[in-house]
């Protein structure tokens, strides 16, 4: 089963499943089977944004005023979110461009993991105009024994799914011996890890980035690191989207309707993938801990940010029919919607484009009559 | 005109007609959950239980069966909705 750049096969791509299908030939995009990938395409598209858009110059002096603790949070969130986008910007190209099978889907792919690489360039942005030393930073993430262990549980499910899928492409289903050790392939097996993939690159959109989100914007509330506060709310609008379209994934699996033995695989795994958001939501607290050990800030601490998560925990789990093991009903920190809200997203005045505005706004219906009021 | 909303488990109102559900909701002090306010993200999505709603462009949020997104659309019949959490934990007093 090699891959093909581009599928000779005549056949009719709307009848294929979204993954493990035929390759994809022609990207086209005038029949789909699913649409709603075409319209996320769209809509991430009128999201463009560039890093440099956002001023920052206030925000180095604001920097240089925080406590040592408050840096230690502000900078330890920003090496984390580089982590989570490091990962974001290149794995959904890597895992799941080889075993995708509609255009319409290759090309969400494609269009979400470049919106990510923009993430981590505004990382730099933002490193540069805070800190006299950027590479400081960069260099211990490498180092930094709280964000490594993190980095593992993101990304051993990738890893195992693209592992898989290189030894499908080259030796297809079946048992083999390689370098004297035996390895079976089979396809029911790499379509279980693509399930466990999807489902924790749901809980990194869903409820890893939210702990960093609400440290930049307990910062914003206080008025101080505002220009960072504006990227985060660009990012969060962009994870925002990518949610819903890993959501409409994981449903559209669950469901059966796209492919029968994804629906069993669902079923057969809910419990592992259910211990996915919940050992999630541990480890984020963790971090959280992490993040406040020399002290808390103005308005969030370390019980706060852990309610929050089990909150947002409990409201992604619903949304894709899991129960919750965690009984927060209230949204510990209500301010945190009016700054994830990105209809007042502002950038400079001149940059803003609203995003509905985007598409097809020209009037190109103007009749001669239209003119009988000039005169020259 | 308005159609009546009708919160399960609590009480009935008039909204303004020109309002989303949404916003309706708000409008009644209940601290409703939302993010994008464009059908985008799928946050606030509520349970309907009776009535028909209207949306006014088709969102893009996966949406569970028998739920809607109040953020863009309007109660098209007298509409019974469930709200996540009970009221009293969700709503905010308004001293007189």
């Amino acid at each position: 089963m090699a891959y093909t750049t581009f599928n000779q096969n005549n056949f009719d791509a709307t009848k294929e499943p979204m993954f493990f299908g035929q390759n994809v030939n022609v990207a086209r995009y005038d029949v789909q089977k699913y649409s709603i990938f075409e319209q996320l395409i769209e809509k991430q598209l009128s999201f463009f944004w560039r890093p440099e858009e956002v001023d920052l110059s206030n925000d180095r002096s604001d920097f240089n005023k925080l406590p040592e603790h408050e840096q230690h949070i502000f900078l330890s969130n920003l090496k984390y979110q580089t982590l989570l986008d490091s990962i974001q910007g290149r794995s959904p190209n890597i895992a799941l461009l080889p075993i995708v099978s509609l255009p319409e889907l290759e090309t969400w792919i494609e269009t979400w993991t470049f919106s990510e690489t923009i993430h981590s360039r505004s990382y730099t942005h933002i490193i540069r105009n805070v800190m006299t030393e950027p590479s400081k930073v960069f260099d211990d993430i490498i180092n930094n024994e709280a964000i490594i262990t993190r980095a593992t549980a993101i990304t051993c499910y990738y890893d195992a799914l693209i592992e898989g899928i290189q030894l499908y492409n080259a030796h297809g289903e079946g048992e083999h011996t390689i370098n004297n050790e035996k390895v079976s392939v089979s396809l029911r097996e790499l379509k279980k890890r693509l399930y466990l993939t999807m489902v924790s690159v749901n809980v990194l959109e869903a409820i890893r980035f939210y702990v960093s989100f609400a440290c930049s914007f307990a910062f914003a509330e206080r008025a101080t690191m505002e220009g960072n506060a504006k990227i985060i709310k660009l990012i969060a609008r962009d994870e925002a989207l990518h949610l819903t379209g890993t959501q409409h994934i994981l449903q559209l699996m669950a469901s059966g309707r796209d492919d029968p033995e994804m629906a069993e695989i669902a079923a057969e795994l809910k419990e592992e993938a259910r211990q996915i958001f919940i050992d999630a939501a541990e480890q984020e607290k963790e971090w959280a801990a992490y993040l406040f050990r020399d002290g808390s800030m103005i308005g969030l601490n370390k019980d706060i940010l852990g309610s929050y998560v089990e909150y947002i925990t409990t409201q992604r789990m619903l949304a894709i029919g899991f129960e919750s093991p965690f009984t927060t009903k209230q949204n510990p920190l209500p301010w945190m919607n009016s700054w994830l809200n990105s209809d007042n997203v502002q950038v400079a005045p001149q940059e803003v484009e609203v995003s509905s505005y985007l598409v097809g706004q020209v009037d190109s219906d103007v009749d001669t009559d239209d003119f009988n009021d000039f005169s020259l | 005109m308005a159609n009546i909303v009708k919160i399960q488990d609590g009480y009935s109102f008039l909204p303004r007609p020109e309002a989303t559900l949404l916003e309706a909701l708000e409008a009644e002090n209940i601290a409703m959950e939302y993010q994008c306010r464009q059908g985008y993200c799928g946050s606030c999505q509520i349970k309907l239980i009776a009535g028909d709603v209207e949306y006014h462009k088709q969102p893009l949020a996966f949406v569970q069966e028998d739920h809607i997104l109040p953020c863009c659309c309007h109660a098209s019949s007298d509409v019974t909705v469930q709200l996540p959490q009970p009221l009293e934990c969700i709503q905010k007093k308004v001293s007189a």
